[in-house]
């Protein structure tokens, strides 16, 4: 759970907390509370669409936010490590590099690397990338298509959010090695469904052009956009080229492999693992670096850190103000319009600390409430009717609003609500019933 | 096929919400434009200063009303500054008389590398003759390599960012490379034909610079890839002089400050000498490091490959008329586009952007909108009195109508205006990060420095109009619907 996750749970909980306490000890008074959001429906109703629509702003800006926070923190235990070429982007290495480390290749893995790699803890990614149109003229980004090649066997163990994909199809990829599993989205922006048939004109692999036939769709939303491929199909696109070039290589082929993944137990093997990848002779021709998968997310995102760093700390404060002061303004005018009804409540016996969590308890009622309904809300429609927040960061394709945001909703609807109230509070709590009586006498 | 529906209906829902906020926007702005243009017009009218007052009178609301304005404007203006700073860029890194030629089927220079085939001979005679040359006769045309390479951040604290990545561009002849580019040196001198040079001795600080000395004083191991203790001479763009001026020093452990000439940079196992600063403008250029194109090759495994062809023709109409020419050229096989075309295509995430941000405008504009709201029927229900005797003392519905549209209006410019300048200082001349990209991996990581200029103020300012115009209007409708003698009872 996030920090964000405990800090809004706290304050939920908190504001819970108190409404119960309240409910206790003066139920009339939260009776009172509930039925004075009704007097004035059209100013409840604007204040709660204005926090509404703020609150889904919000909930989306920390959807994305804190989905790469979790990407980019460090995990203490299995660990993910990404090997690369040491200097250059995009990596680009001789595919024997991924033998050395290949915990099934027991010849040639280095001695130093098998008590730290077990079976299902290597994978390797070859990117392929091409179009389903010859003409370059009518090439759009509908009809281009971006692969994973690799070992379907690694798919299981190794992807992230693919652990649970049917075994069948990983024996079917097996099988029929053009079989390809595209994501959900690329499918329809291809127009094509399973079964169906297709050539892709490599765009970066230049004269390697391959069939494919579709698979079974990738599930979720991350691979909402790409597609997973065979390796070996991609490998024998390379032995094809030869034959037909008078055995002339492909100018890529030993520049086919982009990136090593491997599973480590810890931290301290995180280490051990990066000081024999890094300085193995073995390498020496095309150094290698090796850094945990959140630190290589992490140098990845740089680019987009001012992005991020607005986001967090200029739009969702601005947002909050923003809130507070609409809560504030409404709050205010229900007070001034209400000093009369105030003053009675004071001669009736309601205490000044009564009246005030009367008028703090509209605002975080209606706050909270509000906020709740817009979480739910956007968990329902974004991810169940858009599939995800499609904000173009890097590599994310969509971001799917967390459960989480169920405790933010609360959490800033009540919080906002609370600070918009204290003043407009105060001055109902320190309203003198002599000073109102001798102004309506 | 019930969540089908189910979202169907959430869609027909949303269009429908969508077309009564369009359908509310027109209306109000038709009427508000209208008022301005009655109040204007010499006759009887309700006094300003009526509304002024009472705006005086509940001032408190009035100055939060106006604070939410300051918000979401200020905002507004800031992330618009980001994203036209980035088309900037993009339009500024691109001139229109440039052809590029990149390898076929490769739409970034990341990801080109050109056959070796691709050479000024090989192109046909007429698009050689077309060239310009400069004084001693050479074509304006260069050939590039560009690396994106993954520099360890020295001295990095172990809790922050450990690498970053740094974009490099190997070229033959500088000299040739900068008048096609339009780049000038802002300090120093381009690098040597060599581009290579001893520092150890000749460094004027006198300080010990040579790798052993400074792997030494960093406390990691002597690069492995060094072939010889001369450091590779590079001339560095603006932007990236400040970014990597945030290192901190080995030495003192500060940051070491923007970078200069005769700096030593550490990178790819390599020292690099800063030989120069290039005075880019507001182009993705000042974002990266130039130097020899054999040296970057050699040093980063790009033997004898270049990404780029750039073809100077100084004309645009030459330039689509040969870039017609080269793409039906069977001899080579390319991809050629024009320059101003390859910058276009990395508008993508800046598309992009604009977009969210539109969305944000809308979403935050709807709080706002909301707030004014809320004020303004406060203060009807507060004057509804002073309606009824408006109405008696002969004052029309319209006139009450344009009387409060008015004021709702006011308090909006107020809060636009203040807005305005606070967007204005918060993002005019800041330096920030982005990336722009085709959207199809790749992309280049760009300094960029934000300017706020007149359209956007302008933008902000319209955004306050129509804010002030939808938010009043409904209130100001009710207004004009109050009988006079029910609203004096």
């Amino acid at each position: 759970m996030s920090l964000l996750t405990i800090i809004t749970l706290a304050i939920s909980i908190a504001v819970l907390v108190a409404a119960a306490v309240v409910l206790v000890l003066n139920p009339r008074l939260f009776l009172l509370i509930y039925r004075n959001l009704g007097r004035n429906f059209l100013r409840t109703s604007l204040t709660s669409v204005a926090i509404v629509v703020l609150v889904i702003m919000v909930t989306m800006i920390w959807t994305v936010v804190s989905f790469l926070d979790a990407s980019t923190a460090e995990q203490s235990q299995n660990i993910k490590l990404i090997v690369t070429e040491r200097w250059q982007l995009p990596s680009q290495m001789p595919s024997s590099h991924a033998d050395y480390m290949d915990p099934e290749k027991p010849n040639a893995i280095l001695p130093e690397l098998k008590p730290y790699v077990g079976k299902d803890d290597f994978m390797t990614w070859s990117f392929y990338g091409g179009s389903t149109e010859k003409d370059p003229s009518k090439r759009t980004r509908d009809n281009l298509v971006f692969m994973f090649a690799m070992n379907p066997e690694h798919i299981r163990p190794m992807m992230d959010d693919l652990q649970d994909l049917d075994p069948k199809i990983i024996e079917q990829m097996q099988k029929d090695e053009s079989l390809v599993l595209l994501g959900k989205e690329r499918l329809e922006m291809m127009n094509m469904k399973v079964g169906d048939k297709f050539t892709l004109v490599s765009m970066n692999y230049k004269g390697i052009d391959l069939k494919f036939t579709v698979g079974p769709v990738l599930p979720g939303n991350r691979y909402n956009l790409m597609g997973i491929m065979n390796a070996n199909y991609f490998n024998r696109g390379f032995d094809t080229y030869r034959t037909e070039n008078k055995n002339q290589p492909h100018p890529l082929e030993n520049r086919r492999l982009n990136l090593i993944w491997l599973r480590v137990r810890d931290k301290d093997a995180v280490a051990k693992v990066g000081g024999i990848i890094e300085n193995s002779p073995t390498f020496s021709d095309r150094p290698l670096k090796c850094e945990t998968a959140s630190s290589g997310i992490a140098a990845f995102l740089d680019a987009y850190r001012d992005l991020l760093f607005g986001m967090k700390w200029l739009l969702v404060p601005a947002i909050l103000i923003s809130m507070t002061l609409v809560i504030s303004n409404a709050i205010a005018i229900t007070v001034r319009e209400r000093r009369t009804e105030m003053a009675v409540l004071k001669v009736l016996g309601f205490r000044p600390l009564q009246i005030l969590v009367m008028v703090l308890g509209e605002a975080v009622l209606v706050g909270g409430l509000s906020g709740f309904i817009a979480t739910l809300g956007s968990i329902a429609i974004i991810n169940w009717v858009f599939g995800g927040i499609p904000f173009p960061i890097a590599f994310f394709p969509a971001f799917t609003v967390p459960l989480d945001a169920l405790a933010w909703g609360f959490a800033i609807g009540a919080g906002t609500g609370l600070l918009g109230s204290c003043l407009p509070a105060w001055t109902a709590r320190s309203v003198k019933v002599s000073e109102v009586f001798a102004k309506v006498a | 096929m019930l969540k089908t529906i189910a979202i169907y209906l959430i869609l027909v829902f949303f269009g429908l919400v969508m077309l009564s906020l369009v359908l509310a926007v027109t209306v109000s702005l038709a009427v508000s434009l209208s008022a301005i243009v009655y109040r204007l017009i010499p006759g009887p009218n309700v006094p300003f200063g009526y509304n002024l007052r009472n705006m005086f009178v509940r001032w408190k609301n009035t100055v939060v009303t106006a604070a939410a304005f300051v918000v979401v404007i200020g905002l507004l203006v800031v992330m618009l500054a980001f994203v036209n700073s980035m088309y900037r860029l993009t339009q500024g890194s691109a001139r229109p008389g440039n052809l590029m030629l990149l390898q076929d089927g490769s739409n970034d220079e990341s990801f080109s590398s050109l056959p070796p085939t691709v050479e000024l001979g090989r192109l046909p005679m007429d698009v050689q003759n077309a060239i310009p040359k400069n004084k001693d006769g050479e074509h304006m045309a260069t050939k590039e390599v560009y690396v994106v390479v993954n520099q360890p951040i020295p001295n990095a604290p172990p809790s922050g960012k450990q690498r970053r990545f740094v974009q490099m561009r190997g070229i033959d002849k500088s000299w040739i490379a900068a008048s096609v580019h339009g780049i000038e040196l802002q300090d120093g001198k381009w690098f040597s034909q060599e581009g290579l040079r001893k520092i150890a001795a000749d460094s004027a600080s006198g300080k010990d610079f040579s790798p052993t000395a400074l792997t030494a004083l960093a406390g990691v191991a002597a690069p492995a890839a060094a072939p010889d203790d001369r450091a590779i001479e590079v001339v560095i763009g603006a932007g990236i002089a400040k970014e990597l001026g945030t290192d901190k020093d080995i030495t003192t452990g500060k940051p070491r400050g923007t970078i200069k000439v005769s700096d030593i940079l550490d990178i790819g196992g390599r020292k690099w000498i800063v030989t120069g600063i290039m005075s880019t403008g507001n182009s993705s250029f000042a974002s990266e490091m130039w130097c020899r194109d054999t040296i970057l090759q050699e040093q980063f495994g790009r033997r004898n490959s270049y990404s780029t062809f750039v073809i100077a023709l100084n004309d645009p109409v030459l330039a689509e008329k040969v870039s017609k020419e080269l793409k039906n050229y069977k001899e080579l096989s390319v991809n050629v586009m024009t320059e101003k075309e390859y910058y276009a295509n990395l508008n993508a995430t800046n598309q992009q952007f604009l977009f969210s941000i539109i969305v944000v405008a809308i979403i935050m504009a709807v709080g706002g909108v909301l707030g004014v709201m809320n004020t303004m029927f406060a203060a009807i229900s507060q004057r509804a009195k002073d309606i009824g005797v408006l109405r008696l003392l002969g004052y029309t519905r319209w006139q009450i109508l344009v009387s409060f549209l008015l004021e709702s209006l006011s308090i909006a410019f107020i809060g636009g205006i203040i807005g305005c300048a606070l967007g204005y200082f918060l993002a005019d001349g800041v330096t920030a990060s982005s990336i722009v990209s085709g959207g199809q991996g790749g992309g280049k990581s760009v300094i960029l420095r934000m300017s706020v200029d007149a359209a956007t103020l302008g933008f902000g300012l319209l955004l306050t109009f129509i804010m002030g115009s939808v938010g009043g209007f409904v209130p100001a409708l009710s207004a004009m619907r109050l009988r006079p003698l029910e609203s004096l009872r």
